[in-house]
């Protein structure tokens, strides 16, 4: 599991922010705060242009009174009316198909998915998870972009807000009857989808006894062994193995097939290439960038600190994982990974393990288990003549329970990587099931949000311009890491329209334009373009974010923080569109 | 007096725009008007004079372009007069997927109702309307006439103080015109104040205490119904059982001022000619106030 973005917790997140970004809380007063003084401004000037300033001023504190009054003294039962109206609606559209579209799907996937895969589970879960993501979001955007459009075709809005409903209670009684739709659906494909998963993957084999050998089943077979417990077990193959039954004839159903692993993190600190303590690392260019860089051939080293590692915990040893990046500043063998030492050390009395030897790749999981006897370093046994080996936990582990893993980089002039979730041990395992459900519900908070964003757009568009509207949105927020980088310049070939002119030109995109007035032009437009972009991509969420369907799929337990997160940051997006929604749909003329 | 002015319009004028803001249609002008407490108001005026304009500008469906709109004492875009409003559109713009409980359900939920009180509600509006026989058919198989009854249901579910009718009568067979005019006096017995609109001179002819009549965006007339159909400089006299010679003479009496009378009275004209009048008016000489006799009579009617 690859993780490139801090992993806060739930109040640091909230209160405190990471390295690249601001506290919760200060982002969404700011953009609120932004957006809130943006769309007063262009309504007084609106209606400055109408009426003059005066009773532009006039109306515009109007607009201010009421929406306080309106939008804070909303009645639960208009809002539940509201809400079962979109029910119903949704219901005699017949919503209910996409569970049957849902269905087939599964059977498709059943059929078609390649067995040849070694991660079986990795590849069921993200199918299903995205189909239903997919199908989820599709339907919610179909459902809240038109309907309100619909009340103003059809004029069966002249009823509703000529009945003391007030215009937020029209646009929360869609979102949450629109969500509740969504709701319902989402329950259902996660049962559905949970069944298919465990059924098409689990497994038994039959033992061929002649040859110590499991029979094949999804493209393996494993080994017949005797386990820890002295028991027949077959080899870990594909990640899983299987107990054998009392008659040896077959096995039981698979181990650790589906996993869902609390990564124990530690806290990281770095050392610079003399050895002394550093807050950061080296930056190699990328000031965006969250990890930080070790340089090779020095004392430089990334150093996590664990602590809780107790033998209860981690009775056979410390069971490792690394995902370090590297940094190259000459190529090397590219086919090779750049090699980097790890060992322990004790943080109180400074004894440490002699260096294993790893190569590290970007985008590569290594995972190394550390066993309780470790060789000791060879000077420290000159030393103190002491035995050739140290015991992690009488010796590395100190008296709070805490040990250092350091990692550093081996060839000079290359560089490694790090940020603090890339060094982990591998605990306990969550429940899987209730992973799943913590995977369905990051899919529920995207569907929240596109309802929320498509009623929100439906109050002032039409229907196809409010479904193309949320379509955008939900676009831009999957591709904020580009729009970020367009914006930022750090992407070649120019903002926009630069871009277009390169495109019909056939200009290669790092050649320089001719220097002239119509390139200043081109330039100056795109960077007002540019500022748009990236105003747009900070007020829209990033979907991506609130996607936790490779946690699931990589067999890794959602962090509850992360989900907390999601949650209220789609909370505290349902209440900026609610609160534009209202206004859309406040000024509008019903009758027009 | 102010205490019982439902709806007072002020200089209320409507331009309607296109979509780059360039004036298309104006189609209300400075209209003032004032109706009161437990009147029956008619608006009446030939197709396209802004009856329907207006009726949502009092409603807040518009935002006037110049002038006010007061309804209930609030400015008309508030939306907690409604609590007190019904309201029937020219058509009925109902949700077609519900049927007619489940419609009349809804908007009796929108309204701080308790529950058994609206559910009793919705089941006598749904019998007082005729349609007990179709209250679970989805409104989408409903005839325009049927529409138009589970319409002024909805329009009803508040008990309300002030019932807006746009075009009440359209779409109803000659016995469902009937009801509803039956429907409406009775909601007048009960103290209601209605404001109604129409084409239809019948209509407003039958029920209406006072009419503003309408043309081209303007008001052109405004009164009791009975005094504006009052023509002032005539009198007819209506006599029985009168030979060639004493008819003669009657002449003569006349003539002389004496005699017995037996009916002596202003005839009176029908509101169609009195209507289309003021529109062929209205056309020889647009922008003013039609300046028919009535003059004198509406003033009357103003300090009665
Ligand atoms: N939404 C609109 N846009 C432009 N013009 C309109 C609109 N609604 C009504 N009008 C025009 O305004 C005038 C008054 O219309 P309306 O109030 O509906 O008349 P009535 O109800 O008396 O038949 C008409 O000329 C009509 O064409
Ligand atoms: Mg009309």
């Amino acid at each position: 599991m690859v993780i490139e973005t801090d992993l806060l917790t739930f109040f640091e997140w909230l209160l405190v922010g990471g390295s690249d970004r601001l506290p919760a809380v200060l982002q969404f007063l700011l953009t609120a705060g932004s957006l809130i003084l943006l769309a007063l401004v262009i309504g007084f000037l609106a209606a400055m242009v109408r009426h003059g300033p005066l009773v532009a001023g006039d109306l515009t504190y109007g607009v201010v009174r009421n929406a306080i009054g309106e939008l804070f003294v909303l009645s639960p039962r208009r809002i539940w009316a509201m809400a079962r109206l979109a029910i119903q609606e949704s219901l005699r559209r017949r919503v209910l198909v996409v569970l049957a579209v849902f269905v087939v799907v599964l059977l498709f996937a059943g059929w078609f998915l390649d067995n040849q895969t070694h991660e079986p589970v990795k590849l069921y879960v993200s199918f299903v998870m995205t189909a239903a993501t997919y199908l989820t979001l599709l339907l919610a955007i179909f459902l809240s972009a038109f309907s309100l459009p619909n009340d103003f075709k059809n004029r069966t809005i002249y009823t509703i807000v000529t009945k003391p409903v007030r215009s937020g209670e029209i646009v929360l009684g869609r979102i949450l009857g629109f969500s509740a739709i969504g709701t319902v659906l989402l329950a259902i494909m996660g049962l559905a989808s949970y069944v298919f998963v465990v059924r098409a993957v689990s497994h038994r084999h039959t033992i061929v006894a002649e040859e110590n050998l499991t029979s094949l089943a999804i493209n393996h077979r494993h080994t017949v062994q005797i386990g820890p417990d002295g028991a027949k077990q077959t080899s870990t193959e594909m990640g899983h193995w299987h107990p054998i039954d009392s008659q040896e004839k077959n096995t039981e159903a698979p181990q650790e097939l589906f996993r869902a692993r609390v990564p124990h993190y530690g806290k990281l600190r770095f050392k610079g290439p003399t050895g002394a303590d550093k807050a950061r690392g080296i930056s190699v260019g990328n000031e965006w960038g969250y990890r930080s860089y070790i340089e090779g051939g020095t004392e430089a080293a990334a150093v996590w600190t664990f602590t809780g590692v107790t033998a209860d915990k981690f009775p056979d040893g410390l069971p490792v994982e690394l995902n370090i990046r590297v940094f190259r500043t000459y190529k090397g063998n590219i086919e090779k990974g750049i090699l980097g030492s790890i060992f322990l050390r004790n943080p109180k009395t400074g004894l440490r393990s002699d260096i294993e030897t790893f190569e590290a790749r970007d985008f590569h999981i290594d995972s190394r288990f550390l066993p309780r006897k470790l060789p000791r370093l060879r000077k420290d046994q000159q030393d103190a003549g002491d035995s050739e080996m140290v015991d992690l936990f009488d010796d590395l582990v100190d008296d709070q329970g805490r040990v250092e893993v350091w990692i550093q980089c081996l060839p000079r002039a290359q560089y490694f990587g790090a940020a603090q979730a890339d060094c982990y041990l591998q605990a306990t395992d969550d429940r899987f099931d209730w992973n799943f459900m913590k995977g369905y519900l990051g899919i529920w908070t995207q569907m929240l949000l596109v309802t929320a964003f498509g009623v929100m757009f439906s109050t002032f568009l039409s229907g196809p311009v409010a479904l193309a509207a949320t379509t955008g949105a939900l676009v831009i927020g999957f591709f904020a890491d580009f729009t970020t980088s367009v914006a930022t310049g750090e992407l070649e070939g120019g903002g926009p329209i630069e871009s277009l002119i390169r495109l019909v030109t056939q200009k290669n995109v790092t050649s320089e334009l001719e220097q002239n007035v119509a390139t200043a032009i081109v330039q100056s437009i795109d960077a007002v373009l540019m500022i748009v972009m990236q105003s747009v991509t900070h007020v829209l969420p990033d979907f991506r974010s609130f996607s936790n369907v490779a946690w699931v799929a990589h067999g890794f337990s959602i962090p509850t923080d992360l989900v907390c997160q999601n949650l209220v940051a789609a909370l505290a997006y349902v209440f900026g569109v609610f609160v534009g929604g209202y206004f859309f749909l406040r000024i509008r003329e019903v009758a027009k | 007096m102010a205490s019982d002015v439902v709806i007072e319009t002020r200089a209320l004028s409507k331009v309607y725009r296109d979509f780059w803001g360039r004036p298309k249609v104006q189609a209300l002008n400075a209209l003032d008007l004032e109706v009161r407490q437990g009147e029956i108001f008619g608006l009446l005026g030939p197709n396209g004079s802004g009856k329907t304009t207006t009726i949502k500008l009092i409603l807040g469906l518009l935002f006037p372009t110049s002038g006010q709109a007061l309804t209930l004492g609030r400015d008309a875009t508030e939306v907690s007069k409604n609590e007190r409003i019904g309201y029937l559109p020219e058509e009925s713009y109902l949700y077609r997927f519900l049927n007619a409980e489940e419609t009349l359900d809804f908007y009796g939920r929108l309204f701080d109702i308790p529950a058994d009180v609206r559910k009793a509600r919705v089941q006598t509006l749904i019998e007082e309307v005729g349609l007990g026989w179709a209250k679970r058919r989805q409104l989408k198989e409903y005839s325009k006439g049927m529409t138009r009854r589970i319409g002024l249901a909805q329009a009803r579910i508040n008990d309300p103080d002030l019932i807006v009718l746009d075009e009440p009568t359209t779409g109803l067979d000659p016995i469902g015109v009937r009801e509803m005019k039956d429907m409406i006096l009775a909601l007048k017995d009960a103290g209601k104040t209605v404001l109604m609109c129409s084409h239809l001179l019948a209509d407003v002819q039958d029920i209406c205490d006072r009419i503003a009549i309408l043309h081209q965006g303007e008001l052109k007339e405004l009164g009791r119904v009975d005094h504006l159909l009052r023509v002032a400089e005539e009198t007819q006299i209506r006599a029985a059982g009168l030979n060639e010679e004493c008819q003669q003479e009657i002449r003569d009496v006349i003539a002389r001022h004496q005699g017995e009378l037996l009916s002596m009275e202003n005839p009176t004209t029908t509101l169609e000619d009195l209507f289309l009048s003021i529109v062929r008016d209205s056309e020889a000489r647009p922008g003013r106030r039609a300046s028919v006799e009535s003059e004198t009579s509406n003033e009357e009617s103003e300090t009665a």
